[in-house]
Protein backbone atom coordinates (compact mmCIF):
# COMPACT_ATOMS: atom_id res chain seq x y z
CA UNK A 1 0.00 0.00 0.00
CA UNK A 2 2.72 2.54 0.91
CA UNK A 3 4.05 2.05 -2.75
CA UNK A 4 0.89 3.04 -4.07
CA UNK A 5 1.62 6.68 -2.97
CA UNK A 6 5.73 6.61 -2.88
CA UNK A 7 6.40 4.29 -6.25
CA UNK A 8 6.18 5.27 -9.67
CA UNK A 9 2.97 4.89 -11.18
CA UNK A 10 2.50 2.94 -14.26
CA UNK A 11 0.42 5.29 -17.13
CA UNK A 12 -1.99 2.34 -16.82
CA UNK A 13 -2.48 2.95 -13.26
CA UNK A 14 -2.31 6.97 -13.51
CA UNK A 15 -5.29 6.37 -16.39
CA UNK A 16 -7.21 4.65 -13.71
CA UNK A 17 -7.36 7.13 -11.51
CA UNK A 18 -7.32 9.82 -13.69
CA UNK A 19 -10.72 8.21 -14.97
CA UNK A 20 -11.97 7.62 -11.33
CA UNK A 21 -11.17 11.22 -10.30
CA UNK A 22 -12.82 12.58 -12.64
CA UNK A 23 -16.31 10.38 -12.36
CA UNK A 24 -15.75 10.96 -8.79
CA UNK A 25 -15.79 15.44 -9.54
CA UNK A 26 -19.14 14.78 -11.84
CA UNK A 27 -20.71 12.83 -8.75
CA UNK A 28 -19.69 15.37 -5.81
CA UNK A 29 -19.61 18.68 -7.49
CA UNK A 30 -21.95 17.70 -10.08
CA UNK A 31 -20.10 20.64 -12.20
CA UNK A 32 -17.33 20.35 -14.73
CA UNK A 33 -13.53 20.50 -13.81
CA UNK A 34 -11.97 23.63 -15.38
CA UNK A 35 -9.90 27.01 -13.85
CA UNK A 36 -10.44 29.29 -16.52
CA UNK A 37 -12.33 31.57 -14.07
CA UNK A 38 -9.84 31.71 -11.04
CA UNK A 39 -7.37 32.42 -13.48
CA UNK A 40 -10.09 35.32 -15.11
CA UNK A 41 -10.22 36.54 -11.38
CA UNK A 42 -6.28 36.47 -10.86
CA UNK A 43 -5.50 38.38 -13.98
CA UNK A 44 -8.10 41.04 -13.47
CA UNK A 45 -6.58 41.21 -9.59
CA UNK A 46 -2.89 42.09 -10.91
CA UNK A 47 -3.95 44.46 -13.42
CA UNK A 48 -5.89 46.29 -10.93
CA UNK A 49 -3.51 46.00 -8.76
CA UNK A 50 -1.15 47.47 -11.30
CA UNK A 51 -3.50 50.21 -12.52
CA UNK A 52 -3.69 51.41 -9.05
CA UNK A 53 -0.36 50.94 -7.68
CA UNK A 54 -1.23 49.21 -4.82
CA UNK A 55 -2.69 45.81 -3.62
CA UNK A 56 -6.59 45.76 -4.83
CA UNK A 57 -9.09 44.06 -2.87
CA UNK A 58 -8.19 40.15 -3.38
CA UNK A 59 -10.11 38.20 -5.37
CA UNK A 60 -13.14 36.12 -3.84
CA UNK A 61 -12.41 32.48 -2.86
CA UNK A 62 -14.50 29.89 -5.03
CA UNK A 63 -14.17 26.49 -5.45
CA UNK A 64 -12.67 26.36 -8.62
CA UNK A 65 -9.89 28.59 -6.31
CA UNK A 66 -9.79 26.15 -3.72
CA UNK A 67 -9.41 23.47 -6.18
CA UNK A 68 -6.20 25.18 -8.09
CA UNK A 69 -4.92 25.64 -4.27
CA UNK A 70 -5.11 21.47 -3.63
CA UNK A 71 -3.62 20.75 -6.67
CA UNK A 72 -0.60 22.90 -5.23
CA UNK A 73 -0.36 20.76 -2.10
CA UNK A 74 -1.48 17.60 -3.48
CA UNK A 75 1.58 18.09 -6.39
CA UNK A 76 3.69 19.44 -2.69
CA UNK A 77 3.18 15.74 -0.82
CA UNK A 78 3.43 13.81 -3.81
CA UNK A 79 6.69 15.67 -4.73
CA UNK A 80 8.16 14.94 -1.07
CA UNK A 81 6.77 11.70 -0.42
CA UNK A 82 8.22 10.09 -3.64
CA UNK A 83 11.46 11.83 -3.37
CA UNK A 84 10.60 13.59 -6.44
CA UNK A 85 10.93 17.44 -4.89
CA UNK A 86 13.93 19.23 -6.41
CA UNK A 87 14.15 23.27 -6.16
CA UNK A 88 15.23 24.32 -9.45
CA UNK A 89 15.11 27.61 -10.86
CA UNK A 90 16.15 26.73 -14.63
CA UNK A 91 14.36 23.79 -16.69
CA UNK A 92 16.45 21.17 -17.11
CA UNK A 93 16.13 20.61 -20.26
CA UNK A 94 17.13 24.17 -21.72
CA UNK A 95 20.24 24.86 -23.35
CA UNK A 96 23.68 24.56 -22.08
CA UNK A 97 25.49 27.26 -19.97
CA UNK A 98 23.96 29.54 -18.05
CA UNK A 99 22.44 32.56 -19.43
CA UNK A 100 21.56 30.62 -22.64
CA UNK A 101 19.44 28.63 -19.96
CA UNK A 102 18.04 31.15 -18.50
CA UNK A 103 17.01 32.93 -21.62
CA UNK A 104 15.55 30.11 -22.77
CA UNK A 105 13.60 29.15 -19.58
CA UNK A 106 12.19 32.59 -19.81
CA UNK A 107 11.25 32.69 -23.17
CA UNK A 108 9.72 29.42 -23.87
CA UNK A 109 8.38 29.64 -20.05
CA UNK A 110 6.40 32.73 -20.88
CA UNK A 111 5.59 32.37 -24.60
CA UNK A 112 4.55 28.71 -24.41
CA UNK A 113 2.46 29.27 -21.73
CA UNK A 114 1.13 32.56 -23.29
CA UNK A 115 -0.52 30.09 -26.31
CA UNK A 116 -1.55 26.97 -24.15
CA UNK A 117 -3.90 29.56 -22.50
CA UNK A 118 -4.84 31.80 -25.31
CA UNK A 119 -5.39 28.10 -27.43
CA UNK A 120 -7.63 26.89 -24.58
CA UNK A 121 -9.68 29.73 -23.68
CA UNK A 122 -10.14 29.74 -27.81
CA UNK A 123 -11.42 25.55 -27.09
CA UNK A 124 -13.45 26.79 -24.31
CA UNK A 125 -12.15 24.64 -21.87
CA UNK A 126 -9.15 24.26 -19.59
CA UNK A 127 -6.62 21.05 -20.22
CA UNK A 128 -8.20 18.94 -17.76
CA UNK A 129 -11.91 20.36 -18.54
CA UNK A 130 -11.49 18.98 -22.20
CA UNK A 131 -9.46 15.74 -21.10
CA UNK A 132 -12.87 15.47 -18.36
CA UNK A 133 -15.01 15.76 -21.44
CA UNK A 134 -12.88 13.43 -23.51
CA UNK A 135 -14.42 10.75 -21.18
CA UNK A 136 -17.75 12.07 -21.61
CA UNK A 137 -17.65 11.64 -25.51
CA UNK A 138 -17.84 15.53 -25.92
CA UNK A 139 -16.98 15.63 -29.59
CA UNK A 140 -15.35 19.15 -29.07
CA UNK A 141 -12.97 17.37 -26.56
CA UNK A 142 -12.64 14.75 -29.30
CA UNK A 143 -11.69 17.73 -32.18
CA UNK A 144 -9.75 19.54 -29.32
CA UNK A 145 -7.25 16.74 -28.72
CA UNK A 146 -7.09 15.41 -32.58
CA UNK A 147 -6.16 18.64 -33.46
CA UNK A 148 -3.44 18.80 -30.61
CA UNK A 149 -2.03 15.86 -31.59
CA UNK A 150 -1.73 16.47 -35.74
CA UNK A 151 -0.16 20.20 -35.19
CA UNK A 152 1.71 18.78 -32.47
CA UNK A 153 3.39 16.21 -34.86
CA UNK A 154 3.51 19.14 -37.52
CA UNK A 155 4.98 21.70 -35.25
CA UNK A 156 7.64 18.81 -34.04
CA UNK A 157 8.47 18.22 -37.24
CA UNK A 158 9.12 21.54 -38.30
CA UNK A 159 11.35 22.20 -35.47
CA UNK A 160 13.36 19.17 -35.58
CA UNK A 161 13.92 19.61 -39.27
CA UNK A 162 14.93 23.22 -38.41
CA UNK A 163 17.50 21.49 -35.63
CA UNK A 164 18.74 19.66 -37.59
CA UNK A 165 19.90 22.20 -40.68
CA UNK A 166 21.19 24.15 -37.71
CA UNK A 167 23.45 21.57 -36.68
CA UNK A 168 24.16 20.65 -40.19
CA UNK A 169 25.60 24.23 -41.16
CA UNK A 170 27.23 24.92 -37.51
CA UNK A 171 30.69 24.01 -38.22
CA UNK A 172 31.55 21.24 -36.03
CA UNK A 173 34.25 21.35 -32.89
CA UNK A 174 37.21 19.65 -34.74
CA UNK A 175 36.56 21.74 -37.75
CA UNK A 176 36.77 24.79 -35.15
CA UNK A 177 40.10 23.10 -34.08
CA UNK A 178 41.54 24.04 -37.31
CA UNK B 1 -29.98 8.06 -7.42
CA UNK B 2 -28.52 11.49 -8.55
CA UNK B 3 -25.35 13.27 -8.17
CA UNK B 4 -24.54 14.78 -5.11
CA UNK B 5 -24.54 18.50 -5.97
CA UNK B 6 -22.36 19.96 -2.96
CA UNK B 7 -22.93 23.43 -2.75
CA UNK B 8 -21.36 26.36 -0.56
CA UNK B 9 -18.66 25.48 2.07
CA UNK B 10 -19.50 21.56 1.55
CA UNK B 11 -18.55 22.25 -2.42
CA UNK B 12 -15.39 24.56 -1.77
CA UNK B 13 -14.08 21.57 0.80
CA UNK B 14 -14.73 18.81 -1.56
CA UNK B 15 -13.16 20.67 -4.42
CA UNK B 16 -10.04 21.32 -2.25
CA UNK B 17 -9.75 17.40 -1.07
CA UNK B 18 -10.73 16.63 -5.11
CA UNK B 19 -7.37 18.78 -6.16
CA UNK B 20 -4.90 17.49 -3.49
CA UNK B 21 -5.81 14.50 -5.37
CA UNK B 22 -5.51 15.57 -8.54
CA UNK B 23 -2.48 17.03 -7.72
CA UNK B 24 -0.83 13.93 -6.22
CA UNK B 25 -1.71 12.14 -9.71
CA UNK B 26 -0.55 14.93 -11.77
CA UNK B 27 3.29 14.43 -9.99
CA UNK B 28 2.85 10.64 -10.12
CA UNK B 29 1.81 10.57 -13.82
CA UNK B 30 4.63 12.48 -14.77
CA UNK B 31 2.33 15.35 -16.37
CA UNK B 32 3.87 17.92 -14.13
CA UNK B 33 7.18 17.39 -15.49
CA UNK B 34 7.81 19.41 -18.71
CA UNK B 35 9.73 16.54 -20.74
CA UNK B 36 6.91 14.42 -20.02
CA UNK B 37 4.88 16.40 -22.58
CA UNK B 38 7.47 17.75 -24.93
CA UNK B 39 8.65 14.29 -25.54
CA UNK B 40 5.30 12.70 -25.90
CA UNK B 41 4.60 15.84 -29.00
CA UNK B 42 8.23 14.80 -30.46
CA UNK B 43 6.49 11.36 -30.13
CA UNK B 44 9.91 10.12 -27.91
CA UNK B 45 8.30 8.57 -24.84
CA UNK B 46 4.42 7.87 -24.99
CA UNK B 47 3.31 7.62 -21.33
CA UNK B 48 1.09 10.46 -21.44
CA UNK B 49 -0.71 9.44 -24.46
CA UNK B 50 -0.93 5.72 -22.70
CA UNK B 51 -2.48 7.81 -19.32
CA UNK B 52 -4.73 8.92 -21.77
CA UNK B 53 -5.85 6.22 -23.50
CA UNK B 54 -6.03 4.30 -20.05
CA UNK B 55 -8.32 6.82 -18.83
CA UNK B 56 -10.72 7.00 -21.67
CA UNK B 57 -10.72 3.09 -22.04
CA UNK B 58 -11.71 3.11 -18.08
CA UNK B 59 -13.93 6.38 -18.13
CA UNK B 60 -16.22 6.19 -21.23
CA UNK B 61 -17.55 2.90 -19.65
CA UNK B 62 -17.94 4.04 -16.49
CA UNK B 63 -19.14 7.26 -17.21
CA UNK B 64 -21.24 5.39 -19.63
CA UNK B 65 -22.97 3.51 -16.74
CA UNK B 66 -22.76 6.01 -14.17
CA UNK B 67 -25.18 8.03 -16.25
CA UNK B 68 -27.39 5.45 -17.19
CA UNK B 69 -27.77 5.25 -13.05
CA UNK B 70 -28.34 8.52 -12.59
CA UNK B 71 -24.97 9.07 -11.27
CA UNK B 72 -23.55 11.59 -13.05
CA UNK B 73 -25.03 14.00 -15.66
CA UNK B 74 -23.51 15.37 -18.64
CA UNK B 75 -21.22 18.20 -18.06
CA UNK B 76 -19.19 19.97 -21.12
CA UNK B 77 -18.66 22.79 -23.64
CA UNK B 78 -21.05 23.28 -26.36
CA UNK B 79 -19.48 22.32 -29.43
CA UNK B 80 -17.08 24.71 -31.64
CA UNK B 81 -15.25 23.19 -34.06
CA UNK B 82 -13.14 26.36 -35.14
CA UNK B 83 -12.30 27.30 -31.81
CA UNK B 84 -11.41 23.30 -30.70
CA UNK B 85 -9.32 23.36 -33.91
CA UNK B 86 -7.56 26.60 -33.54
CA UNK B 87 -7.07 26.09 -30.06
CA UNK B 88 -5.58 22.87 -30.61
CA UNK B 89 -2.91 24.19 -33.08
CA UNK B 90 -1.84 27.28 -30.54
CA UNK B 91 -1.94 24.77 -27.33
CA UNK B 92 0.49 22.47 -29.66
CA UNK B 93 2.80 25.42 -30.25
CA UNK B 94 2.45 26.38 -26.35
CA UNK B 95 3.33 23.12 -25.47
CA UNK B 96 6.40 22.30 -27.94
CA UNK B 97 7.87 25.51 -26.28
CA UNK B 98 6.87 25.27 -22.28
CA UNK B 99 5.92 21.59 -21.91
CA UNK B 100 3.03 22.75 -19.59
CA UNK B 101 -0.96 23.33 -19.09
CA UNK B 102 -2.16 25.12 -16.54
CA UNK B 103 -2.84 22.15 -14.07
CA UNK B 104 0.96 20.73 -14.69
CA UNK B 105 2.52 24.01 -14.73
CA UNK B 106 0.62 24.45 -10.80
CA UNK B 107 2.09 21.07 -9.85
CA UNK B 108 5.33 21.32 -10.91
CA UNK B 109 6.00 24.49 -8.58
CA UNK B 110 4.32 22.60 -6.04
CA UNK B 111 7.58 19.83 -6.58
CA UNK B 112 9.84 22.59 -6.81
CA UNK B 113 9.89 24.03 -10.10
CA UNK B 114 10.13 27.24 -9.79
CA UNK B 115 10.68 28.29 -13.42
CA UNK B 116 7.36 26.66 -14.26
CA UNK B 117 5.81 30.21 -12.43
CA UNK B 118 7.26 31.65 -15.52
CA UNK B 119 4.43 29.25 -17.87
CA UNK B 120 2.03 30.32 -14.99
CA UNK B 121 2.97 34.56 -15.71
CA UNK B 122 2.71 33.72 -19.65
CA UNK B 123 -1.32 32.28 -19.04
CA UNK B 124 -2.08 35.02 -16.70
CA UNK B 125 -1.22 37.45 -19.72
CA UNK B 126 -2.86 35.77 -22.11
CA UNK B 127 -6.32 36.16 -20.01
CA UNK B 128 -6.92 39.76 -21.00
CA UNK B 129 -5.38 39.25 -24.64
CA UNK B 130 -7.64 35.99 -24.95
CA UNK B 131 -10.96 38.24 -23.55
CA UNK B 132 -10.24 40.44 -26.40
CA UNK B 133 -9.17 37.87 -29.02
CA UNK B 134 -12.50 36.06 -28.36
CA UNK B 135 -14.62 39.03 -28.94
CA UNK B 136 -12.87 39.16 -32.07
CA UNK B 137 -13.00 35.82 -33.04
CA UNK B 138 -17.06 35.68 -32.08
CA UNK B 139 -17.14 38.26 -34.85
CA UNK B 140 -14.76 36.24 -37.48
CA UNK B 141 -14.04 32.76 -37.15
CA UNK B 142 -16.88 31.71 -35.28
CA UNK B 143 -19.70 32.73 -37.91
CA UNK B 144 -17.86 30.37 -40.38
CA UNK B 145 -20.19 27.56 -41.09
CA UNK B 146 -18.61 24.49 -39.39
CA UNK B 147 -16.46 22.02 -42.03
CA UNK B 148 -19.13 18.99 -41.07
CA UNK B 149 -22.19 18.36 -39.41
CA UNK B 150 -21.53 17.54 -35.74
CA UNK B 151 -23.07 16.01 -32.99
CA UNK B 152 -22.28 17.52 -29.74
CA UNK B 153 -21.61 14.09 -28.01
CA UNK B 154 -20.06 11.17 -30.27
CA UNK B 155 -22.65 8.72 -28.78
CA UNK B 156 -25.26 10.84 -30.09
CA UNK B 157 -23.26 10.95 -33.60
CA UNK B 158 -23.26 7.15 -33.97
CA UNK B 159 -24.88 4.90 -31.31
CA UNK B 160 -25.37 4.31 -27.68
CA UNK B 161 -22.83 1.49 -28.00
CA UNK B 162 -20.24 4.06 -28.89
CA UNK B 163 -18.53 3.94 -25.20
CA UNK B 164 -17.50 0.53 -26.05
CA UNK B 165 -15.95 0.62 -29.23
CA UNK B 166 -14.47 3.57 -27.61
CA UNK B 167 -12.98 1.70 -24.72
CA UNK B 168 -11.98 -1.16 -27.54
CA UNK B 169 -9.96 0.92 -30.01
CA UNK B 170 -8.26 3.04 -26.80
CA UNK B 171 -7.26 -0.26 -25.00
CA UNK B 172 -6.19 -1.58 -28.64
CA UNK B 173 -4.39 1.79 -29.27
CA UNK B 174 -3.01 1.54 -25.90
CA UNK B 175 -1.63 -1.94 -25.81
CA UNK B 176 -0.09 -1.05 -29.58
CA UNK B 177 1.64 1.76 -27.85
CA UNK B 178 3.19 -0.14 -25.50
CA UNK B 179 4.52 -3.01 -27.26
CA UNK B 180 5.92 -0.72 -30.10
CA UNK B 181 7.66 2.55 -28.21
CA UNK B 182 9.80 2.65 -25.10
CA UNK B 183 9.23 4.97 -21.96
CA UNK B 184 11.96 6.92 -20.05
CA UNK B 185 11.78 7.42 -16.45
CA UNK B 186 13.25 11.15 -16.58
CA UNK B 187 11.66 13.87 -14.94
Amino acid sequence: MTGFFTGKWSSYLAGGVVAFLFLLSLYVLDDSIGFSDPYLMISSYCERSIESGRLANPPPIDWQTVFLGGILIGALGAALVGGEWRFRMISDSEGKGFFPSIGATIATGIAGGFLVMLGLQLAGDSFLGQWSSAIQLSTSAWVFFASLLVWGIVITTIASAIRRRNAAAAPSESEKKK
Amino acid sequence: MHPLHLDGTYKVVAAGLLGVAFGFLIVKSKIAWRKTLVDQLFLKNTHFMKTFLASVALGAILFHFARQWGLVSYHARPLFPWGAITGGLLVAAGLALCGQVPSSAIAAVGAGRLHALLVLVGMLLAMPVANAFSRWFADTVARWPDPVNLDPTLDAMFSNATPFWIAGLALAACLFLEFTTSDSDDS
